[in-house]
C-alpha cells in the first residue's frame, strides 16, 4: 500500500473530472485519478452541442433557457439550480472558446448556433437557436479543449488509477472527507489518497441495459463507492432514452441531426412526430420523442421485417450540409450499418442514454448526506452528480453545459475548502475494504461467469424497466436483480495476476452496476406516476400531489447484515415557475 | 513462437449451433500475446468462434474475453471509434478495433490481432502509451493568446476556423504514430500525432504560438524526420490527412525561413 | 501442443514447457523498443540544420540530374560514347575551368546529397547511442576524405604528367 496526501483529488477525467481540475490545480496541489486515459471519457462522444443563450443568432435570454431546462425535466427540476445553469452557460461557452475551443463560426466570425431539441423562444413558441456546437464533435472538442488546457496548467493526473473506496471519518460527530482508495491498473497495486477535499466526477451507469449508447467502462463506480459508504442516491428511476441510436447498436446519433431538418418517418413514411408534438415535431423533448417512437413500434408501424426500428430521415438535405455539420454521424451509419445517409434512411430505435439521478449536491457541488446536511469535503459534479438542473429528463445539450458550469463551481469550491481546512486523520487500515474485495475478486472461484449475469441483467432492465414501465414489470425487475445478485457472490475470474487485471475490474463493475440497477427499480416502483423519462403504463399521469419531489434512496445494513434499501424524499426547490402541463 | 488452438467445447461454435444462427460465420482470431506474470515469451493464440461478419473485430476479442479466456487484455471504451482506445494492428495494419467489421478484413482467413508497435508492450494488446503522450505535451497543444481576452468570443471567421479542421478530429488513439517506420526504430521522433496536435494551433488564427511550436518541430526529432511513406495517413480512422498536416508544417517553416 | 487444456492460458504455459519461473511476484521484464521518448528527451538544439538538410537533399537533388545526367550524356553517348575516352579526353576536358566546375559541382553534391541520405539512415535505423555516434563518424571520415581527395585532383591535374 502507497500513501499519497494531495488537497484535492478529482475522480475521474471526463468533462467535469477535467474542468473541476483546471480550476483546483490553480488553487490546491491537486490529482486526478482516472480509470482510463483522460481523453478517453464518454464526454467525447456528446455529439450535437452545448446550449447557452449567445444570441448569437437570434433572440435569446438565459430566462427563456431556464424555463425550458425546468420544463424539459418534468417540473422536478430545482429551479435555483437551473438558474445559475442558464445564466453562467454564457460564461461557460465563452470561456471555452478563450481556451481554444473550434466553435462552428457565424458569417461574422461568432460561434454559430443550431435548434435543438426542447429548447425554445419565448417560453415555448418556437425553436431557438441555442445550442453551441462544433459540427457533430461538440463533446470531443470540449474534451479534447479541456485536455489540451490540463496539459496547459500542468495538471497531475494518475491514469488507470481505479477508485474503488471513498474515505469517510467521522470527527465530532461529523462524517467528513478522509480520502479514497485507488487500484492501480497497471501493477494491482493498492494506492491510498489522502486528501482535504474529493470530487466525485466519475460518469453514469448506463451500461446496465443492453442498448445503450453509453461506453463499456460507464459502470457507476463513483455512485456505486458513495453508496457503499451510506451516501444516498437521489433520483435513480429517471433514465434518459435517447430517441436515436443506431438500430440494436445503440451508437448515438445526435439529435442535432434533427435540428438541422432531419426527420423520423414510420413504416408508412409518416413524418409520426406530427401527431404527437404539434408545434416541436421532430425536435421534441428526448423522452416524449422515444415514447413516440415505441408507441409506433408497438402499434405496428415499425419498420423492418421486425418492426423493430423507425427511421431518421436526412435524404432531404443537401449532401454539402450533411457534410458540414454531421460528418460523423453519416460515418457511423456507413461503417456499422452499410447504409449511406445521402440517398437511404437511417434505421434507428431510442437507446438507453443518460443517468439524471446521482450523488445528491447542492449547487456548490457539495454532496449531501440527506436532504440538507452536506459531507464536508466531498464534492461530485457531471453525470455522476444529480444538482438537480435535469429533473425527469434532461434537454439535449444540457450535459456538455452541466459539466462546465458545475465542473467549475466544484472545482472552485473544493480548493477553496481544501485552502482553509485540515487533513482529516485516515481510518484505521484505510485500504482494509479494497484489499478484502479486490482478494476476494481474485480468488472467486464460484463457477457463475460475469459475462452471464451481465447479460441477465441487461436483459432484464431492458425489458422491464426501459421507456415503458408497470408495476409487475418493475417488480419483475426486482426479483431478477435480487436473483442476480446471489449468483453474483459466486462468480469466478479468470485471470489470477496483478498486471493489467482487467477480468478482476470487470467482475468489481458488474456488482456496482447490480447495486445501482436495483436502486433504480426499487425508486421506480415507487414512483406512483409519471414524469419525464420515468413513464408508468398503469400511472400515465403526473402526480403533482404526491411524487413532485426527489427520490432519496438509502443502503440500510440491518443487524444481521442483510442490506436493504430505504427510500425517503426531498421537496423540489421552486422559484419563480408554477408546474404546467407540458406539452411540445 | 507457438500456435494453440482452443478446443471446440469452448468455442461459441456450438452455442450458436444451437440457436441455428445461420448467418453466422467461423472466424479464427490469431491474437499476439504476452504475459510476463506467465512468460518471457511472446505467443500467437488462435481462437475460433462463431461470429455474425457485420460484427467488429472488437466484439470478437470480446466474446474471447468474456467466454472463452478472461486473461485476454486489451483496451477499450466507446466502442464506436471516439475514444481512441483500442488501436491495433489487425491483419498487419493499425485499425481501431472498434471500427473495423469483420466482413472488411476477409474472415476466411485467420485474423491477426497484435499490439501497435514501436510502445513497450506491458500485457497483450496493452501498450505504454506515456512516451506518446509526452511528445503530445512537447509541442504546446494549447492555445497560446497575448494581450487582454476580449469580454466575448474571440472572432474568427468561417474560413479561418476551416483551415484547421482535420486536425481538430485527432483522437490520440495513436494508430498514425506506431505505424510510422521512423517512430518504430526511434521513438524520440515526435511522430505523426504529435505534429498534428501542433498543426492544430499553429493553423488557428486565434493562437500566437506558433512560432515556438516550428521551432520545438524544426529540431533533430520534429517534422524534418518525415520520409512521407503515408503508413500515417491510411492508419488514421478518423481520416485526417496526417501527411499533409505534416507537410504543411515544413512548408511553414520554410517559408518563414526564405 | 497441449491442446486439450482447460484454458488456453495453461496451453501457453504450457508451450514453454510446464511451468515457468515467472509469477504475479516475478514478472518477466518487458519488451521494449528502442529509444522510447522521456520526459528529457527533447534537447532543443535551436538550429535550423535539420532544415537546411531537408532543403539541400531537395535542391542538391534536381541540381544532380542535370549534372549527372549531362556528364552521363557526354561520357557514354555524344562523340562515340564509351569508345572516344581516354587520358586525353579527360584531359582536354579539365583543360577548361567549365567543366572542372561541373566536376567539382558534381563531386561535392553528389558526395554530400549520399552521405546526409546515409546520416537520416543511421539516424533511423541504428537503434542504439554508441552504434550511431560511430556509423556517423566512419561516414563523415569517409566523405571528408573522398571529397577532399577528389577537389585536389581537380584543381591540381597536370595535363603533362610524365
Amino acid at each position: 500500500m502507497q500513501i499519497h496526501k494531495y488537497d484535492t483529488v478529482i475522480v475521474g477525467a471526463g468533462g467535469a473530472g477535467m474542468r473541476a481540475a483546471i480550476e483546483a490545480t490553480k488553487r490546491s496541489r491537486t490529482a486526478v485519478l482516472t480509470k482510463l486515459y483522460p481523453t478517453r471519457s464518454h464526454t467525447g462522444a456528446a455529439q450535437g452541442g452545448m446550449a447557452a443563450a449567445l444570441a448569437n443568432v437570434e433572440e435569446d435570454n438565459w430566462e427563456w433557457h431556464t424555463f425550458d431546462t425546468i420544463k424539459g425535466g418534468d417540473y422536478l427540476v430545482d429551479q435555483d439550480a437551473a438558474e445559475i445553469l442558464a445564466k453562467e452557460a454564457i460564461d461557460a461557452v465563452l470561456d471555452l472558446e478563450k481556451m481554444g475551443l473550434p466553435f462552428n463560426r457565424t458569417p461574422e466570425g461568432r460561434i454559430d448556433q443550431r435548434r435543438f431539441g426542447g429548447h425554445t423562444r419565448n417560453h415555448g413558441e418556437a425553436a431557438v437557436r441555442r445550442s453551441c456546437y462544433a459540427a457533430d464533435r461538440t463533446g470531443h472538442m470540449i474534451l479534447q479543449t479541456l485536455y489540451q488546457n490540463c496539459v496547459k496548467e500542468g495538471v497531475e493526473f494518475f491514469n488507470e488509477f481505479y477508485v474503488l473506496d471513498l474515505l469517510l471519518a467521522e470527527v465530532d460527530g461529523v462524517k467528513r472527507t478522509a480520502g479514497v482508495v485507488a487500484y492501480e491498473l497497471a501493477t494491482g497495486e493498492i494506492h491510498v489518497f489522502q486528501a482535504k477535499a474529493v470530487i466525485f466526477a466519475s460518469g453514469g451507469n448506463g451500461k446496465f441495459y443492453k442498448v445503450t449508447s453509453n461506453a463499456h467502462t460507464l459502470t457507476g463506480d463513483g455512485q456505486a463507492a458513495a453508496w457503499r459508504r451510506g451516501l444516498p442516491l437521489e433520483d435513480m428511476e429517471f433514465f434518459q432514452f435517447h430517441p436515436t441510436g443506431i438500430w440494436r447498436m445503440g451508437i448515438l446519433l445526435t439529435e442535432g441531426a434533427r435540428g438541422e431538418g432531419g426527420i423520423l418517418r414510420n413504416k408508412d413514411g409518416e413524418r409520426f412526430m406530427e401527431r404527437y408534438a404539434p408545434v416541436m415535431k421532430d425536435l421534441a423533448s428526448r423522452d416524449v420523442v422515444s415514447r413516440a417512437i415505441y408507441t409506433e413500434i408497438r402499434e405496428g408501424r415499425g419498420c423492418g421485417p421486425e418492426g423493430d426500428h423507425v427511421y431518421l430521415d436526412l435524404t432531404h438535405l443537401p449532401p454539402e450540409q450533411l457534410d458540414a455539420k454531421l460528418p460523423d454521424i453519416t460515418e457511423f451509419a456507413r461503417t456499422y450499418l452499410g447504409i449511406e445517409p445521402y440517398t437511404d434512411p437511417v434505421p434507428i430505435q431510442p437507446t438507453a442514454h443518460y443517468a439524471m439521478g446521482g450523488i445528491p449536491t447542492n449547487v456548490q457541488g457539495e454532496v449531501l448526506t440527506d436532504n440538507t446536511t452536506v459531507v464536508p469535503g466531498l464534492y461530485a459534479a457531471g453525470e455522476v452528480a444529480c444538482v438537480s438542473v435535469h429533473g425527469a429528463n434532461r434537454l439535449g445539450t444540457n450535459s456538455l453545459l452541466d459539466i462546465n458550469v458545475f465542473g467549475r463551481r466544484s472545482g472552485i469550491a473544493a480548493a477553496e475548502y481544501a485552502a482553509t481546512h485540515d487533513f482529516v486523520e485516515l481510518p484505521e487500515n484505510p485500504d482494509s475494504l479494497v484489499v478484502e474485495l479486490v482478494e476476494r475478486m481474485r480468488d472467486a472461484n464460484g463457477g457463475e461467469r460475469v459475462t452471464d449475469i451481465r447479460k441477465a441483467l441487461q436483459e432484464t432492465m431492458d425489458a422491464n424497466a426501459m421507456v415503458f414501465r408497470t408495476e409487475q414489470t418493475l417488480k419483475q425487475a426486482v426479483s431478477d436483480i435480487a436473483a442476480l445478485k446471489v449468483r453474483y457472490k459466486s462468480i469466478s475470474v479468470q485471470d489470477k495476476g496483478k498486471r493489467y487485471n482487467t477480468d478482476l475490474l470487470e467482475a468489481v463493475e458488474l456488482g456496482n452496476l447490480l447495486d445501482l440497477a436495483e436502486v433504480l427499480a426499487v425508486s421506480a416502483l415507487a414512483r406512483k406516476e409519471s414524469r419525464g423519462g420515468h413513464y408508468r403504463e398503469d400511472y400515465p399521469t403526473r402526480d403533482d400531489v404526491n411524487f413532485m419531489r426527489h427520490t432519496m434512496a438509502y443502503r440500510e445494513v440491518g443487524e444481521d447484515g442483510e442490506e436493504s434499501i430505504r427510500l425517503d424524499y426531498k421537496p423540489v426547490v421552486q422559484t419563480r415557475y408554477q408546474p404546467m402541463e407540458r406539452k411540445y | 513462437m507457438s500456435t494453440t488452438t482452443v478446443e471446440s467445447k469452448h468455442s461459441a461454435a456450438l452455442d450458436a449451433a444451437e440457436t441455428g444462427d445461420a448467418h453466422l460465420i467461423t472466424v479464427t482470431l490469431r491474437v499476439r500475446r504476452f504475459n510476463p506474470e506467465v512468460s518471457d515469451q511472446v505467443v500467437w493464440v488462435d481462437y475460433e468462434m462463431q461470429m455474425d461478419p457485420k460484427e467488429r473485430v472488437l466484439d470478437a476479442l470480446h466474446k474471447i474475453k468474456w467466454e472463452l479466456d478472461g486473461t485476454l487484455t486489451f483496451r477499450r471504451s466507446c466502442a464506436h471509434g471516439i475514444c481512441g482506445s483500442d488501436a491495433m494492428r489487425i491483419n498487419g495494419r493499425n485499425r481501431l478495433a472498434c471500427k473495423t467489421l469483420l466482413k472488411d478484413i476477409n474472415p476466411e482467413k485467420p485474423i491477426t490481432v497484435e499490439p501497435i508497435k514501436g510502445l513497450t508492450v506491458l500485457k497483450d494488446l496493452v501498450v505504454d502509451m506515456e512516451p506518446f503522450f509526452q511528445a503530445f505535451r512537447d509541442v504546446m497543444p494549447f492555445l497560446v493568446t497575448k494581450g487582454n481576452e476580449p469580454t466575448r468570443e474571440r472572432l474568427q471567421s468561417a474560413e479561418d476556423r476551416a483551415r484547421f479542421d482535420d486536425t481538430t478530429k485527432c483522437i490520440l488513439c495513436a494508430a498514425c504514430t506506431s505505424s510510422c517506420p521512423v517512430f518504430w526504430n526511434d521513438g524520440q521522433y515526435f511522430g505523426p500525432a504529435a505534429i498534428v496536435n501542433a498543426h492544430r494551433f499553429i493553423f488557428d488564427s486565434r493562437d500566437e504560438a506558433g512560432e515556438q511550436r516550428l521551432e520545438i518541430l524544426n529540431d533533430r526529432d520534429g517534422v524534418w524526420r518525415c520520409r512521407t511513406t503515408f503508413n500515417c495517413t491510411d492508419a488514421c480512422p478518423r481520416g485526417i490527412e496526417v501527411t499533409k498536416a505534416i507537410q504543411e508544417v515544413k512548408r511553414a517553416l520554410l517559408t518563414r525561413r526564405f | 501442443m497441449s491442446a486439450e487444456t482447460h484454458n488456453p492460458v495453461d496451453a501457453a504455459d504450457a508451450a514453454d514447457g510446464g511451468v515457468t519461473p515467472f509469477g504475479p511476484d516475478n514478472p518477466a521484464p518487458f519488451i521494449e523498443p528502442p529509444r522510447a521518448r522521456t520526459k528529457r528527451t527533447p534537447r532543443a538544439t535551436r538550429t535550423n540544420f535539420e532544415m537546411y538538410g531537408w532543403l539541400f537533399m531537395r535542391l542538391s537533388g534536381i541540381v544532380l540530374v542535370v549534372l549527372v545526367l549531362g556528364h552521363l550524356l557526354i561520357q557514354l553517348v555524344l562523340d562515340g560514347g564509351v569508345s572516344k575516352i581516354g587520358f586525353a579526353f579527360v584531359a582536354g576536358r579539365w583543360a577548361n575551368p567549365f567543366w572542372q566546375l561541373w566536376d567539382l559541382a558534381m563531386l561535392w553534391l553528389a558526395m554530400l546529397h549520399g552521405a546526409n541520405g546515409l546520416r537520416t539512415v543511421i539516424n533511423d535505423y541504428a537503434e542504439r547511442d554508441v552504434t550511431r555516434t560511430w556509423l556517423k563518424w566512419l561516414l563523415y571520415a569517409a566523405t571528408v576524405f573522398t571529397v577532399l581527395l577528389g577537389t585536389l585532383v581537380i584543381f591540381t591535374f597536370d595535363p603533362n604528367i610524365q
